[in-house]
């Protein structure tokens, strides 16, 4: 004899099945709903992780080219406020050097010289500013001071002109612009860093290199001024006024002139300044651009995640109706 | 008809329903027990002579869809097959990581291109050379333990092949014993039902194992063959033999003999690929894990290794060092030989000279890892040359990548991708599968015991039972009639 039945078994299984797949979709919805994102994010994007990778990558890039910008814009913050308090000190040392060099008499020259010894003081402990534990000025070797002290430079400069035996302003300044540009000479007894810094990259593909050092050009045409100054104040030409005040006029000269070359230096820098800026704007705008986008792939739409996720809570509540109800119908209730 | 053919008849009638109350009541008590074929009694008119008399009890039958129970089994092994392939899929992307957490190799590889950005920046800073060697040391090490996992993977996988041949073979010898004492039940008058329901039960048990094959033989024996040809009981029961290994490294494969293969009764058959009988199945998936997919994802971290040690590893990125000198990554700390690339992942190791927790200094990262003096503090040259040479498109020397230069963040997403796709694939087989048994499974629960049709069979036991008492009543009023004439 063969009966249609339909087991025990069979309707418990089908019930089971169905607890357990509401059950998972809800556990499933509620995370993704509260996460905001995908579960399975790979199944999400179909198994292909490579864009979602690159769009990471990016980001953390981004992230180390933001803190690179930052820092290079506060060292070429500190390096431009350094370069325009030696372009002040160098334009009042030559103004006061030119128009005490205009008057007769001597002691004019003898307070302008004095104030010109204080501005390379102070010029020197400008280029030897440290920011952070960084020195500015002094390239690669960024440890070291820039520049020797004045004392010693002076000095090493007195026994130069002493060994060349000069006696006027000319041959003095010959023995000077010798001195700045042998090397050996200032760069090593005077500019005691190294090399300018090698470029670092700031963004994708552009590079900038904060190379400008006590060794430029600009910065030791200042200091020969100052230095030829100082060496009045010192003492040098003692006893010979017409000479002294030749030598300050010649030295306040040389300072006007380098007006223009420290000029050049901070534009040059206030360029790097102005490539930094635009570089962290760039980054800053492709990072959001990039994080919209990294949004996009991942997240899932909330409103339809909420929908379906009411769907899986009615359905749960059918079926636990349901099971309730077919457990209730049994034959042998009624017999 | 006599009235003794009548009482005759009657009295068949009453053991009839007295039996079919049995067969009911054991049906009812084993509504839920696995693998219970529901019974029937089997009825027909018993005859003597020309003439009917009663009722004759046939059998019990014992009632089994064979095809369903069949797919069913078969859908099991590869519903187990197909799990047991995605869980090692799931722990090896696990253990990779996807981008979605910082604990992945792609983070790990960002956080270090990040680090040697800022280094580079600012060179004389001993923090940023240390976050550098930090998570360099952090990638090599999230490498190496990806490479662990898989082995680990192919360990447990040797364990759980352990585990199945040990189950295959109690099973086996348990059930060519039913068998015989099913065959002796036939020989005699005793119903074998329960014994068939036992046997039932146990090749249930081992159907997730191996697919299964079930042919019937004489007297209620079966034969058991894999749906792949492998004899497992016919007569007697077949052996498996297995010999597990414990801890596994990378170069220890079956091909070279140092990891086992499976025999039967004494022979070795094929474990793997699909001219194995035993294809399809948690058995076979094991092996395959152990022997094909495992070794496939060590390949491609291999040669992820092996591209992250050149990539560093040229004079022209750090001029300190020698042609074929290990760069920021090492080989267990030595030089990286090509000939050696099979489980480089798992021995990456950050170069000494830079570490200083291996008595190295930090300063040899920005002045180069064959410098004997620290160099400027402000030199950052090499530092960037270190970060270009990681994000610079490169031809991976080796692996199961597609030819063409990328960096090695894209390198690793291709891996990545690779072994992702595989899970999903693997994962939406399984849930097929799944699917199937499922529905299989219903259609042989539905031919099970159903509480409402046995009550109603009651019902009718019991009408037939009041009936025929009634016919033996009147019969023996009517005797009673005409003793009292």
């Amino acid at each position: 004899m063969s009966t249609i039945g339909f087991g025990d078994l069979a309707q418990s299984h089908v019930m089971r099945r169905h607890t357990t797949q509401a059950k998972l979709d809800m556990a499933r919805l509620s995370e993704e709903l509260t996460l905001g994102k995908a579960s399975d994010t790979p199944r999400h994007l179909s198994g292909d992780m490579g864009p979602l990778l690159a769009i990471d990558s990016g980001l953390a890039r981004l992230d180390g080219f933001g803190a690179v910008t930052r820092e290079l814009a506060l060292f070429s913050d500190a390096m431009q406020t350094s370069l325009s308090t030696i372009a002040s000190l160098a334009l009042d040392a030559a103004t006061g050097l030119i128009s005490a060099s205009g008057t007769a008499a001597t002691t004019h020259v003898n307070t302008a010289s004095s104030a010109a010894h204080s501005a390379l003081k102070s010029t020197i402990s400008t280029l030897n500013t440290r920011f952070g534990d960084r020195s500015l000025f002094a390239g690669m070797d960024t440890t070291s001071i820039a520049v020797a002290d004045s004392e010693t430079l002076l000095t090493a400069v007195e026994t130069a002109i002493s060994t060349a035996g000069a006696t006027d302003v000319a041959s003095v300044e010959a023995v000077l612009d010798s001195w700045f540009s042998t090397p050996g000479a200032y760069q090593g007894t005077g500019y005691l860093g190294a090399a300018g810094l090698a470029p670092v990259p700031i963004s994708a593909g552009e590079e900038v290199a904060l190379d400008i050092t006590a060794d430029d050009p600009a910065i030791r045409a200042t200091l020969k001024g100052l230095v030829m100054a100082s060496l009045v104040d010192r003492g040098l030409f003692t006893g010979q006024p017409s000479v002294q005040k030749d030598l300050a006029q010649r030295a306040g000269e040389v300072l006007m002139a380098g007006e223009t070359d420290r000029a050049y230096l901070a534009a040059r820098l206030g360029g790097m300044q102005s490539q930094i800026d635009r570089a962290q704007t760039r980054n800053e705008s492709e990072a959001a651009a990039l994080g919209i986008a990294r949004t996009g792939m991942v997240e899932i739409d909330p409103y339809e995640t909420a929908t379906r996720l009411q769907d899986a809570e009615t359905q749960l509540q059918l079926i636990y109706t349901l099971t309730a109800r077919i457990s209730r119908l049994s034959l042998a209730d009624y017999l | 008809m006599t009235i003794s053919g009548s009482l005759s008849s009657a009295r068949s009638g009453l053991t009839a329903a007295a039996k079919t109350a049995e067969v009911v009541s054991s049906n009812i008590a084993n509504a839920t027990t696995p693998g219970y074929g529901r019974r029937e009694v089997v009825t027909s008119a018993r005859s003597v002579g020309h003439t009917g008399q009663g009722v004759k009890i046939v059998g019990v039958h014992r009632h089994i869809d064979p095809v369903v129970l069949a797919d069913r089994r078969r859908a099991e092994a590869t519903q187990n097959d197909r799990e047991a392939r995605a869980a090692f899929f799931q722990r090896l992307e696990a253990a990779v990581g996807t981008t979605d957490s910082a604990i992945s190799i792609g983070g790990r590889i960002a956080a270090f291109d990040t680090a040697l950005l800022e280094a580079a920046s600012l060179p004389d800073s001993e923090a940023r050379l240390a976050r550098v060697t930090e998570t360099a040391r952090n990638l090599a090490e999230h490498i190496s333990a990806a490479s662990s996992a898989v082995q680990a993977a192919r360990a447990d996988a040797d364990d759980r092949i352990e585990a199945d041949v040990d189950q295959l073979n109690r099973t086996l010898s348990q059930i060519a014993d039913l068998n015989s004492n099913i065959r002796s039940s036939y020989a005699g008058t005793r119903d074998p039902s329960a014994l068939i329901d036992q046997r039932q039960q146990l090749i249930d048990s081992i159907a997730s194992i191996v697919p299964l094959r079930e042919i019937a033989r004489d007297n209620g024996q079966i034969a058991l063959y894999t749906t792949g040809g492998a004899m497992l009981v016919d007569g007697h029961a077949g052996s498996f033999g297995f010999d597990p290994s414990g801890v596994i490294m990378p170069e220890m494969s079956q091909a070279a003999g140092s990891l086992s293969g499976l025999t039967l009764n004494g022979r070795p058959i094929s474990t793997s690929g699909t001219d194995s009988p035993l294809s399809g199945g948690s058995l076979a998936a094991h092996f395959t894990v152990r022997d094909t997919l495992a070794p496939e994802a060590q390949t491609a971290l291999d040669a992820l290794a092996r591209d992250l040690v050149e990539r560093f590893a040229d004079p022209a990125v750090d001029a300190t060092l020698a042609p074929g000198q290990a760069g920021l990554f090492t080989d267990s700390g030595g030089n990286f030989n090509t000939a050696n690339e099979l489980g480089l992942s798992q021995r990456l190791k950050l170069n000494a000279a830079i570490d200083p927790r291996q008595g190295g200094a930090l300063w040899r990262l920005r002045d180069g890892i064959g410098a004997a003096t620290p160099g400027l503090a402000g030199n950052s040259a090499n530092l960037v040359a270190l970060q270009s040479a990681l994000t610079n498109a490169r031809v991976p020397a080796s692996g199961p990548f597609m030819t063409g230069a990328r960096s090695f963040s894209a390198l690793q997403g291709d891996m990545l991708s690779a072994m992702v796709s595989s899970r999903l694939t693997t994962e939406t087989e399984a849930s097929y599968a799944a699917a199937r048994t499922d529905a299989l499974t219903q259609l042989e629960l539905a031919d099970g015991v159903d509480t409402d049709q046995e009550m109603q069979s009651l019902l009718l036991v019991e009408q037939a039972y009041t009936a025929n008492a009634k016919v033996i009543q009147t019969i023996s009023d009517m005797i009673d009639t005409l003793l009292s004439m």
